[in-house]
């Protein structure tokens, strides 16, 4: 507080706000510069800036699945380079490893950038990105049957990119030699660093506007302000103790399913989810450390204290996380963790499924539940030249109170990720997409309807195409709520060019497709809210004249009979007893 | 006579400038849902001569207003089979990254009227299934059966091969003539499907309106004067004809808030400024833009209803290339729950208006913040302002939390409101790569003059004007505006492969095409004026830069030239160039403009002196530091001119107040624009 009476409090609002817009440039930077459409389209990065002890001042996010990464890695740096004249301005620390300060899988690569002011740290510069390529046994890198970590791809231990100033050539020729697409890999290693370079410079520019000690103490006031607000909204929630079961299906190599558990209590000032008692560490990549399994959580605690709020370390001191080392969620080297975000998800999932019920106007019911990742790579049909698609599916999520779910969206772990479009894919790519619609497979009814998952077909226009697929959520179907339906789960299918038709599966391996196959990737439907025959039979109707349900659906899971050309309806007796 | 109408939110803006040079203003409430009666009015209550019009240029806010209030047409849409569902799909994403209630915008078409046709095409072109004429005849009667008054036409690759597309609304025009209808390459020929189907959803959706309302105001000029030649304002910064803004009437969308920009732009000419930063403060936004060498800037990156919480539409049609924020003269001040001092995006609005207005509004605004630190005087309000009130607001809701004197609240949410926008002044200059050194600020709107001179400082700028009629500035740009048409198309092409002969051949489509729609508005090809651009990046980026082809030359030699522009234009915008990697270009542009003779503006004399000028001296809390200071008040009008002010200095018109600091050098150029000199920082 010493440093806070000093300056007044406009001048503290008005650096902090700067401070976000630094973030907000260094974030769409990286995204106008990268070369891979897992950065420009996925929007699968985040950057932002911490204090000279790594705590999170911003952070601009594509995805939430990074919320709270950034900080391991700048901690991970102090730590090894603790000593007095270890950092110098110009340095840029490069780190992927899962274990230490990396935290997710080694496609994400972080820079950290110390920022110097007057010859003193003040804070670091931080970004994180998914390259498209870090080497491993297949394209891509993250994969679904890998075993051990070194499968995987090149691994960054927290080490020097640049030191004052100068890039280590040693290091970027490494990485041109070990990555099957490397002017991608370095295109997006140098939109990073630019980006970096812009925070260093909006830092120190604030430093010279305000002074140094003004920065500081609008650092502190920032904090506190993320603090006080989730505190605030702590003590609105229900206390007590919430539990919930569930569990991550397969490792990916045929073992699972593998169960898992979280205990929630909430009390006046604290928000614990102990996760305790859950599968330990499995052979396949689903494995997360424990920063993955933080990340997780602390997304789902922000969906329920404040949605709202920009982000920052202060947000979260009433927050605690307890899992088993070693578990599935806490996992140690050298256990393979490419598919990391399916167990992130399933936690994720169960604070969810614990609290929905007691929280029906921050959560919904359940969504697809899945990042469904496809890589698909193989040789362009015109130019001959490889491509590699590497992209999330879209699916539906929960309705909830007062509200549908909404269609076509990418899972909570993503975020401000795009699809990319047919006419990009087709120009790109060596493939046709047949559709690209909503699935309407009669799941999620309810009060308040599930959205609709998606349908989308990929044609190989070339032989000797790959394909690996992780659709996560394959045998567990998204929970409705009150009544309301399940939802459906993730599938595909592969229609053989002579009409023969394979599935459905849900995580695949490089499966092998040739000219005229054609890849049919069905996303899930969400849970629904509410009995199906408490919706009004109007809304019915619509859904009928909009076939999102068919008529036989609205007589018998509605209890309304439609006439199929007038539309005009007749509520069935099944409704009242359910009022 | 020229005459500028511009429908706003509350007021209707008329500008005139006459034969002489002359020029005048006129303001009358604007008149929903009949909008042209307003017109009309204001033609009238300014004493304008209507029968002596020659051009009559009007900006208008009757499509957007259709857009955010949900008001169109019953519209159908056709689309390629397996993708009917586009619009809802959209592209998937969620900005409000933490909230997992998260409701995606719901398309302007249901599902019911989304149908499908078998037809396809590949991204060359080329025609893998051909159209199912059979087809759309169904859907023609499924849509009749419907009532659907317009028809969206929206094919997978239609922005490289047009044919099926054309095909159909042939097809729809010879079974259904009455209907409205419309296709996606008529509109937009860039990539990505989602943003062109809901680009021609739109311009469907919003044609009866656009039509109804254009008709109407026609009609009623003409009992007035069936001479004069009637424009209407795009988004583009350009004009165009009644009858060609009918067939497109999206490019309607921002009618009136461009002619601002384009307008610093034009007075930047005139007055030997070629950079300018363009800034508009109005009631509940601020908006911005940046001129460079003279261009006004446009892109196709625009949305309605996005925020960073919200995905909103988008509209890929050409856009002054604006930046708004939700920070204005009417917008609250608040605590957050934290106790943080916020200023807007939510605003009073004209009712019930600031508590200054006295007309029931109990939230302090910036306006009542610029009344208590006697920027504002309470003698030039249209309303009785009771001053005790204002401040027991700002007494209650800021000073007191936080345990200071009203003024320094007042001038707190000043400095706030003010970081705000310059958080957005520097999105568009700093952000991409220019130093606002090299730049002169032309503020206007009622607010602008007010916050520009403190901003200007805060940016290290050297030079604020505040134009001529600067709260109706934006008709006053409309009065200088030519005819102007932007043809943007996707073209993929590396230029290492690239064939002078075919881009050449694209070039002169584009040129053919913008000879016929000028051809159409009575402009002959000698008037014609063309500026090419071509959208770049680096091969494997998605995001691209606009990169000025002086010449439109593309011969070997000056391939090599093109390229180093790209590199220059992508290390000024991202500090950064790959001088290895491929380049490739996206989108060919070319803006055509339709040159139309201007009116000269005369410069004014005035007998009068500083004296004259001076009303009042009144105390104004300054900041930095924080004070009162007795400060000399005067009339704009009286002003004499090339006489300079030294501030601290307030000058008062009607609407509109102009605020000069300690250190700031002030006078009123021939041509009665106020150029404020700032002090080397």
């Amino acid at each position: 507080m010493s440093a806070q009476t000093k300056v007044d409090p406009f001048t503290l609002e008005i650096i902090k706000d700067s401070l976000l817009a630094v973030g907000d440039e260094m974030f769409i930077a990286l995204a106008k510069t990268s070369m891979s459409p897992i950065i420009y389209e996925v929007l699968d990065y985040a950057s932002g800036l911490t204090d000279a002890k790594g705590q999170l001042l911003t952070q601009g996010n594509g995805v939430t699945g990074f919320i709270g990464m950034l900080s391991t890695m700048v901690k991970q740096t102090v730590e090894k380079y603790g000593q007095e004249g270890d950092l110098n301005p110009g340095d840029i620390i490069v780190i992927n490893d899962p274990y230490g300060g990396g935290g997710s899988h080694l496609s994400d690569v972080g820079l950290v950038m110390p920022i110097f002011y007057e010859g003193e740290l003040i804070a670091f510069s931080a970004n994180k990105a998914h390259w498209t390529e870090v080497g491993g046994k297949d394209p891509g890198s993250f994969t679904n049957d890998s075993t051990e970590i070194y499968q995987e791809g090149l691994q960054f231990p927290c080490i020097k990119l640049f030191e004052a100033g100068k890039v280590n050539d040693a290091i970027v020729e490494m990485i041109r030699a070990n990555v099957r697409f490397p002017d991608l890999s370095l295109g997006d290693m140098w939109a990073q660093v630019a980006a970096l370079k812009t925070g260093e410079r909006r830092l120190q520019e604030l430093c010279h506007k305000h002074g140094k000690e003004s920065i500081l103490a609008a650092i502190e006031y920032l904090l506190n302000h993320g603090e006080t607000i989730s505190r605030q909204e702590l003590k609105k929630l229900p206390k007590g103790t919430f539990t919930a079961k569930g569990y991550i299906e397969t490792d990916g190599i045929g073992n699972g399913p593998f169960p898992i558990q979280v205990k929630v209590t909430i009390t006046d000032d604290e928000f614990i989810c102990d996760f305790r008692g859950s599968s330990p560490q499995v052979p396949g990549p689903v494995n997360t450390s424990y920063t993955g399994l933080l990340s997780a959580i602390r997304t789902i605690f922000l969906a329920i204290t404040n949605p709202d709020q920009d982000v920052n370390d202060g947000a979260f001191r009433p927050l605690k996380v307890l899992a088993d080392e070693g578990s599935i969620m806490s996992a140690k080297r050298p256990a393979p963790t490419s598919n990391y975000f399916e167990t992130m998800l399933g936690c994720t999932d169960l604070v969810w499924k614990a609290l929905a019920p007691h929280l029906p106007n921050r959560l919904a019911a359940a969504h697809l539940l899945s990042v469904c990742s496809v890589t698909l790579s193989g040789n362009h049909h015109d130019t001959d030249e490889p491509f590699l698609i590497v992209e999330p599916s879209a699916g539906g999520w929960g309705g909830g109170l007062n509200q549908d779910g909404a269609s076509g969206q990418f899972c909570v772990l993503d975020g401000e990720t795009y699809n990319v479009p047919v006419e990009v894919a087709e120009t790109r790519y060596g493939v046709l997409i047949d559709e690209y619609r909503l699935r309407t497979d009669g799941a999620g009814a309810g009060e308040f309807i599930g959205g609709r998952g998606v349908v989308r077909s990929y044609r190989a226009l070339t032989d000797n195409q790959s394909a690996t697929i992780t659709y996560g959520r394959n045998k567990f179907h998204p929970w409705g709520i009150n009544g309301g339906h399940k939802g459906s789960l993730n599938e595909f299918f592969v229609h053989r060019r002579d009409g023969q038709v394979e599935g459905p599966f849900g995580v695949y391996p490089r499966y092998p497709l040739h000219k005229n196959d054609v890849l049919k990737l069905m996303t899930a439907t969400g849970g629904g809210y509410g009995n199906p025959l408490n919706r009004p039979a109007e809304k019915v109707v619509k859904d009928v004249k909009n076939e999102y349900f068919t008529i036989e659906e609205a007589r018998m899971i509605f209890g309304v009979e439609i006439d199929p050309d007038t539309f005009e309806y007749k509520e069935l007796p099944a409704r009242k007893t359910a009022k | 006579m020229r005459v500028a109408t511009d429908i706003g939110g509350t007021f209707t803006d008329l500008v005139y400038v006459d034969d002489e040079g002359k020029i005048g203003i006129g303001k009358s409430h604007t008149t929903p849902p009949n909008f042209e009666k307003g017109v009309i009015n204001v033609l009238k209550e300014s004493g304008v001569d209507i029968g002596a019009i020659s051009r009559f240029i009007h900006g208008t806010t009757v499509i957007i207003n259709a857009l955010t209030e949900k008001k169109g047409a019953k519209t159908g849409l056709i689309t390629t089979k397996g993708f009917r569902d586009v619009l809802e799909i959209a592209r998937g994403n969620r900005p409000d990254l933490f909230n997992v209630r998260y409701q995606k915008p719901e398309p302007f078409i249901e599902r019911y009227l989304r149908q499908e046709v078998e037809e396809r095409l590949n991204y060359k072109g080329e025609v893998l299934t051909p159209l199912n004429k059979q087809g759309v005849e169904e859907i023609v009667k499924y849509f009749k059966k419907e009532n659907v008054e317009a028809i969206a036409v929206s094919y997978l690759h239609a922005y490289v091969n047009p044919k099926h597309e054309q095909e159909t609304v042939k097809k729809i025009k010879e079974l259904w003539p009455e209907v409205v209808v419309t296709a996606s390459h008529e509109v937009t020929k860039e990539w990505r499907e989602y943003e062109r189907t809901n680009t021609v959803a739109l311009n469907a959706y919003v044609m009866p309106t656009a039509t109804t309302y254009i008709n109407q105001l026609q009609r009623e000029l003409t009992e007035y004067n069936d001479k004069s030649k009637n424009y209407i304002m795009q988004s583009n910064g350009g004009t165009t004809t009644f009858e060609e803004v009918k067939k497109v009437p999206i490019n309607m969308v921002e009618s009136g808030p461009v002619a601002g920009i384009y307008g610093a732009a034009y007075l930047g000419n005139l007055i030997g400024e070629k950079n300018i930063i363009a800034f508009d403060i109005g009631g509940t936004t601020a908006k911005c833009s940046l001129v460079e060498d003279g261009e006004v800037k446009i892109s196709t990156d625009y949305y309605i209803e996005k925020d960073d919480r919200n995905a909103g539409y988008p509209i890929k049609v050409p856009v002054v290339d604006i930046v708004e924020i939700g920070n204005g003269g009417g917008s609250i001040a608040w605590l957050d729950s934290a106790g943080s001092l916020k200023v807007g995006p939510e605003s009073a609005g004209a009712v019930p208006g600031p508590v200054a207005y006295g007309q029931g509004g109990k939230e302090p605004t910036t306006t009542d913040a610029n009344l208590l630190t006697g920027r504002l005087s309470a003698k030039n309000f249209d309303y009785n302002v009771d001053l005790e009130k204002v401040k027991a607001a700002v007494a209650e809701k800021i000073a007191k939390p936080f345990g200071i004197s009203v003024e320094e609240a007042a001038l707190g949410i000043i400095r706030v409101a003010n970081s705000n926008m310059l958080n957005a002044l520097k999105l568009i200059s700093i952000r991409r790569g220019h130093d606002p050194q090299d730049f002169t600020m032309v503020a206007f709107g009622g607010g602008g003059s007010m916050h520009a001179t403190a901003l200007a400082k805060e940016l290290g700028m050297k030079k604020v004007v505040i134009p001529i009629a600067s709260p109706v500035f934006s008709a006053w740009g409309m009065l200088m505006t030519d005819l102007r048409h932007d043809y943007i198309k996707t073209y993929i092409k590396r230029l290492r492969n690239l064939q002078a002969k075919e881009i050449l051949a694209e070039w002169e489509e584009i040129e053919k095409v913008a000879f016929a729609q000028f051809a159409n508005e009575n402009i002959a090809k000698e008037d014609v004026e063309f500026h090419y651009f071509a959208d770049m990046r680096y091969l494997g980026q998605e995001h691209t830069v606009k990169v000025p082809l002086p010449e439109g030359d593309w011969s070997t030699g000056h391939i090599q030239k093109v390229i180093e522009a790209f590199h220059e234009l992508h290390e000024k915008n991202f500090t950064f160039r790959l001088d290895d990697t491929e380049v490739e270009i996206v989108n060919l542009h070319v803006t055509a403009f339709g040159k139309i003779d201007k009116p000269e503006i005369s410069k004014i004399s005035r007998q009068s002196t500083i004296e004259d000028a001076h009303i009042e001296t009144r105390q104004v809390y300054f900041e930095n530091p924080n004070r009162w200071v007795d400060t000399p008040v005067y009339q704009r009008e009286l002003l004499p001119i090339n006489v300079s002010v030294d501030g601290p200095a307030i000058v008062e018109e009607k609407s509109a107040v102009t605020v000069v600091y300690e250190g700031q050098e002030l006078i009123v150029d021939e041509y009665g624009n106020l150029i404020i000199e700032l002090e080397e920082n």
